[in-house]
């Protein structure tokens, strides 16, 4: 149990006496719930004896405003320490969730779904929330109301009444654990119908244009039938013995009162019980089952509870596979030469290397072009300058240093990254240029996207640099995400630039228009280019052709033309489909 | 996310004209509702007897041995009472009419009564002209008028316990009508909606993301489930209880109902400003976790440049803050709920209190019965329990009308494909096909297609080329009638296709897809696809005959083998192989092929070309050519660029004009040429 709950010990510390005084609250407000229904009973007896006086009256009805007043502040209280704590806690474990997914490699990301991972964030965390939230108030209900009734039954009422009225009662708590129990797993069943129908909408919607153009409409109807009827009938599974669980605590509950009138009345009658005892025993009775109830399900809560925290604790117990080293260097930042030594990589779980026998140095300030066909090893590359992935030791040096022995922080912050997807985040333009740093003045913004030929573009846009994007923004085309994201690469003024294939949505006009500003500003700094079109690579310092994971060619783009290989081929290729594009229509 | 937006348009809890279409659905099922609503009746009245069978108990059994009696003659008793000497002693209350008619002295009944004096009972009789005899009870004899009581008193249980029983059957029965017809009406629903989806054009699903309609069929419906089902008649159980409760406590007093009903108006108040501060508070719990929900897809998904960035500190920061607003909205919702919940109670309490005040004293005075008094402490409760069920029935009627407004608006949707008026069947299809002057457009925007006009004779093979976005695969779509053109006349056998009924005309098109799309199913139903008409020899013959029949003998289960995951435990090669089985088992005159560009093992790739020249013989076949030996066999080749078709003629011709054609083929299939 402690061990399970590790992730949560300092926020325990912290917060424990919060329950604390919760749960101490709410034994109070069951302690005064318990005095009303004794108070009935005396104030039975007293009318029964001729006894009571208006002044007496006067005094069980203060009594009981009195006592309810209490326990509705209490009631409050309660709620705010027990249940706000626990929400506390959701949000404490949501947030260290959170900071732990930010610590993990791309391995673990390429391995879990992001569905899978939010519905640890939502699902999971909720129900560990409930375990101590409801969980606490009902294990607290469940024993002190329990316990308390019991023995206060026992101890002020005759005793042969209360163990026989008390008899259905047990079963109670059976029937909680037992049927929650089915209930819960026919749930799943009703569950994994539900998701099958989805799947199958899911196909048929996304297989539309073959469902009509083979005329599946019918069949496909007949198949959503079959679904929907799975879906209904497992509904009716779950329903046959739901639907029993409510009428059934009733009955159960209402035994207890069978035997009360029955017998109770009998010993009423006998004169062996008083008639305030009688009346105060059905208060108390109302009580007992409640708690009755609530062992049940305190069970069941708990348990969901934490065989979420221990899929939860799966993930956190993930360690972070890329991080900073006992050996690792400290050095204020990095200058920019990058050197591969016969470097070889293959991701894990891939069966063959990405990367193969690659020996480069790329002196400071070069600008090195990368061209290769999809799946090369291009982007690999960067990956391994990013340490997205590590490389073996040895192979992959910067400014003379193994960059395994680099302070990642200090590594990320002197590269300069435009990736191949330009994910942009959906906040205004302005904030995703600035992305980098936490002071870039609106200047540097605009200057950032002057220089990525997009601020003309950001300019035309109802609120200009502050215009959101997605959903409740602009959309913006693919071209004008790349160069957003060019943008804010180019902010950071970073030692090393690599530009990964990302002019591929941008016309050649300004891409070229681009790449001369990027000369001005990138003298002496290295600068990596991959692309797939030749253009963009031309006038690169050095020109590397990757293929299948090696480097097949390597040179300047005249010298490279002229050897007659794969990227000669490339290029007649492209000047070809450049003439076919300009080809006026008539 | 398009959830996000939907959760922030929660709109109200109740709409007529919402609800009347919804209610149209559950008219077939109104006979078996009608049980229900009969059934909770019982149910109500079953429920609200056991305080009275208490009250009963206490007043006329446990608290009535002193009250006063008629002795009677025996055989005069009214009913049943305590025989007792020469005497069959009943107590007045239990007498509703007046005592006996006068029929002389024997017949008339002699009041009597039982007084506690100490430890001792006496019997006091009143005969008439005035004598009262007074005479000790010993214990025995007592016992013979508390044994009256006690039997009655167990009588009073037993018929408690039938009426527990009953209930609890009734719940049940009740319970599971109630969730049958409403799994049935949704069911029902969910189908109607479905079956639209399935007669929308593909114009439509191209401007609405599978995503959101996925969602339209499923949990929107769930949301009306749960209307259906936890609302509609619960609804209608908590006004009947609350009903009978009114009634039952206006019949057996009316002061003291008047009493208890005065804090009615402060619970409307409440309950009404609850409502609305627990829906407000409910929508921003909801808003803020689809915000959440949001952060949490977008920064996974950005991980990767975060990280790269060196930006996880500001991308906690910005988290924590929207996970704090949750926090925040979650106290706020649980503060409602913290001051609602404990105020109803205190209310009752007070309630109670007031009860206890105006009948304590009566019951003081002699003018009201103990029992009575307890029995309206009983309903006081009962009250309760419907007015806070209520309140919380809110919430899931305003996600339900919410869900059912998305619902109707997509019924309403009626880009339905349209039949012709007066369709022309074609028996048998030769396959000739021309394009006059079609134009033709997604958005409504941007052309797609100019002015293309083309003819293919009967039995020709005729392949599209042209660069990625030229058009070919639009020309394919529109021959299947999947979308409308704006200008121009498509003929099949010289017949405008908007003449014949679309399914016909679709029936004697086979297609293949470039990406083959396999339903989860079997082999033999991905063949077959829903027309029993093919035997499961055909499947087989047609199997064979495209050389598929090798790879589906080599599965587990052969034929019958299971399709997983589309078909992803299939290659790419052999999911083609299975689309020829498809396509030619259902013998088309009009073949259409959208050539698969990847890569192909050249096993696979010598059984498909051999597949398809056996598949393509004695039809009409359009191709989307990648393949240089698929061109070099057409009878025809059209190019098309920029949405218009440019040249048209044989590999040869082209070739020779230096065209465009040429081009491409220098472009795309030198690499080609140089392997074959």
């Amino acid at each position: 149990m402690r061990q399970r709950l590790q992730v949560l010990d300092d926020f325990f510390l912290q917060y424990r006496y919060r329950y604390v005084i919760g749960v101490i609250i709410l034994i109070v407000v069951d302690a005064l719930q318990l005095v009303v229904p004794r108070l009935l009973g005396n104030m039975t007896d007293a009318f029964r004896e001729g006894a009571l006086t208006k002044q007496g009256l006067l005094h069980y009805i203060f009594i009981i405003i009195g006592v309810a007043l209490l326990v509705a502040v209490g009631r409050y209280f309660w709620r705010i320490y027990i249940l706000g704590t626990a929400r506390l806690l959701d949000y404490n474990l949501r947030n260290k969730f959170f900071a732990h997914l930010e610590t993990l490699s791309a391995d673990f990301f390429n391995r879990h779904k992001t569905g899978e991972l939010m519905a640890h964030a939502t699902n999971d965390i909720h129900a560990v929330r409930h375990a101590f939230g409801s969980g606490v108030t009902l294990m607290v209900d469940a024993v002190f109301l329990s316990i308390a009734t019991v023995s206060i039954m026992l101890t002020t009422i005759d005793t042969r009444l209360v163990l026989l009225g008390l008899l259905p009662l047990p079963f109670l708590t059976l029937v909680v654990i037992g049927f929650s129990k089915v209930i819960h797993s026919r749930f799943l069943k009703v569950q994994e119908a539900f998701a099958g129908l989805t799947d199958f909408v899911q196909e048929n919607l996304s297989g539309i244009r073959v469902v009509k153009s083979f005329v599946q409409e019918e069949t496909e109807l007949a198949r959503f039938r079959q679904s929907n009827e799975k879906l209904v009938s497992s509904n009716m599974h779950l329903v046959r013995i739901w639907g029993l669980f409510g009428p059934l605590v009733q009955y159960l509950a209402g035994l207890s009162f069978v035997i009360v009138l029955g017998y109770g009345g009998k010993l009423v009658i006998l004169g062996d019980v008083s008639l305030g005892d009688f009346v105060a025993f059905t208060g108390y009775l109302g009580m007992a089952t409640w708690p009755m109830m609530a062992i049940g399900w305190v069970v069941n809560t708990i348990q969901r509870g934490m065989a979420s925290m221990d899929r939860l604790n799966l993930i956190f117990q993930v360690k972070p596979k890329i991080t900073d080293h006992e050996d690792t260097v400290d050095i204020p930042g990095i200058e920019g030469q990058i050197e591969f030594r016969n470097l070889t990589f293959k991701y894990p779980d891939a069966a063959s290397p990405a990367l193969c026998g690659i020996t480069l140095t790329i002196p400071k300030g070069m600008t090195l072009g990368i061209l290769g066909r999809t799946g090369s090893g291009k982007s690999t590359l960067t990956d391994l300058l990013l340490r997205v992935y590590d490389p073996s030791p040895g192979e992959l040096w910067i400014d003379g240093i193994d960059i395994t022995k680099l302070p990642l922080a200090t590594l990320r912050r002197d590269i300069g990254y435009v990736p191949q997807d330009s994910f942009l985040f959906s906040t205004s333009i302005g904030r995703n240029i600035a992305f980098a740093g936490d002071e870039f003045s609106r200047e540097e913004v605009e200057q950032a996207a002057e220089l990525a030929g997009v601020r003309d573009d950001i300019q035309e846009f109802p609120d200009g640099f502050d215009t959101l994007i997605g959903e409740r923004g602009v959309t913006l085309s693919g071209g004008q995400k790349q160069r957003v994201a060019i943008a804010r690469a180019l902010i950071k003024d970073p030692r090393i630039l690599i530009l990964d294939d990302c002019f591929s949505a941008v016309d050649t006009g300004t891409e070229e228009k681009i790449l001369r500003s990027l000369r001005g500003i990138r003298r002496g700094r290295t600068t990596i280019l991959i692309s797939h079109r030749i253009s963009t690579l031309k006038e690169a310092d050095e020109i590397i052709v990757l293929d299948e994971g090696r480097i097949i060619e390597m040179g300047n783009h005249e010298s490279l033309v002229a050897a007659g290989g794969l990227y000669a081929e490339i290029h007649e290729g492209q000047l070809l489909e450049a003439e076919l594009n300009s080809d006026k229509e008539t | 996310m398009a959830i996000y937006h939907e959760d922030e348009a929660l709109g109200k809890a109740y709409d007529q004209k919402l609800m009347r279409r919804l209610l149209k659905y559950a008219r077939p099922y109104r006979s078996l509702l009608a049980v229900c609503i009969v059934l909770l009746l019982v149910i109500t009245g079953l429920d609200l007897l056991q305080p009275y069978l208490i009250k009963v108990a206490i007043d006329n059994h446990m608290n009535a041995l002193t009250e006063p009696m008629l002795a009677f003659v025996p055989g005069n008793e009214p009913r049943p009472g305590i025989s007792f000497d020469e005497y069959v002693f009943v107590r007045e209350k239990e007498i509703k009419r007046d005592p006996a008619p006068d029929s002389g002295w024997a017949g008339r009944p002699i009041p009597a009564r039982i007084e506690q004096n100490e430890d001792a009972y006496y019997l006091l009789m009143q005969f008439p002209g005035g004598d009262i005899t007074r005479r000790e009870l010993t214990p025995t004899e007592l016992c013979i008028f508390k044994e009256y009581d006690t039997h009655a008193v167990i009588r009073l249980s037993l018929i408690l316990l039938g009426a527990l029983s009953l209930a609890f059957l009734l719940n049940y029965i009740e319970v599971y009508i109630l969730q049958y017809t409403g799994l049935k009406i949704v069911s029902s629903m969910r189908l109607d909606v479905f079956q639209h989806l399935q007669r929308l054009s593909l114009s439509f699903f191209d401007k609405n993301p599978t995503g959101r309609l996925v969602t339209r069929v499923t949990n929107d419906m769930d949301a009306l489930n749960e209307m259906y089902t936890a609302v509609l008649v619960n609804l209608f159980k908590d006004v009947f209880l609350l009903v009978g409760i009114i009634i039952v406590m206006l019949k057996m007093n009316v002061e003291l109902a008047l009493v208890s009903f005065a804090v009615l108006p402060v619970i409307v108040c409440v309950a009404a400003v609850f409502r609305k501060k627990a829906r407000d508070a409910y929508r921003a719990v909801r808003v803020r976790l689809a915000r959440i929900n949001a952060a949490m897809a977008e920064n996974i998904s950005g991980m990767r440049i975060i990280q790269i960035f060196g930006r996880e500190a500001k991308k906690f920061r910005e988290f924590d803050e929207i996970n704090r607003d949750y926090f925040h909205a979650g106290m706020q919702e649980l503060k409602v709920h913290a001051i609602f919940r404990p105020a109803m109670d205190l209310i009752s309490s007070l309630a109670l209190a007031l009860l206890l005040w105006f009948g304590g004293r009566r019951v003081m005075w002699g003018t009201l019965e103990f029992g009575m008094l307890f029995a309206f402490t009983n309903y006081l409760q009962q009250f309760f329990r419907p007015i806070n069920d209520l309140t919380e029935k809110y919430n899931i009627m305003q996600s339900a009308m919410a869900s059912a407004e998305r619902i109707f608006l997509l019924l309403d949707a009626d880009e339905v494909e349209p039949d012709p008026v007066e369709p022309v069947i074609i028996p048998r299809l030769k396959g000739e096909i021309e394009f006059q002057n079609v134009w033709f457009t997604y958005n409504g925007e941007d052309w797609v297609l100019k002015d293309v006009s083309f003819r293919i004779e009967p039995g020709e093979t005729c392949a599209f080329v042209g660069a990625t976005g030229a058009g070919k695969t639009s020309i394919i779509s529109l021959i299947g009638r999947m979308y409308e053109i704006s200008h121009g006349k498509i003929l099949i056998d010289g017949v405008d296709i908007r003449n014949i009924p679309r399914h016909e005309l679709r029936r004697h098109i086979g297609v293949v897809h470039q990406d083959v799309f396999l339903f989860t199913g079997d082999i033999k139903s991905n063949i077959r696809l829903g027309d029993l008409g093919i035997t499961d020899e055909q499947v087989r013959e047609a199997a064979c005959f495209v050389n598929a029949d090798k790879f589906i003998r080599e599965l587990p289960g052969e034929y019958d083998a299971k399709v997983k995951e589309r078909g992803a435990t299939l290659s790419s090669g052999e999911r083609q192989l299975l689309a020829f089985a498809r396509a030619l088992a259902r013998d088309p005159a009009i073949l259409v092929l959208d050539e698969a560009t990847a890569h192909i093992d050249t096993e696979t790739e010598a059984l498909i070309q051999d597949g398809l020249a056996k598949l393509v013989r004695g039809r009409t076949t359009l191709v989307v050519a990648h393949r240089l030996s698929t061109i070099q066999n057409a009878d025809k080749i059209i190019v098309i660029h920029k949405g218009r078709v440019r040249e048209i003629g044989t590999h040869q011709e082209l070739l020779a004009r230096r065209g465009i054609y040429y081009q491409l083929y220098l472009l795309q299939y030198k690499e080609q040429m140089g392997v074959s």
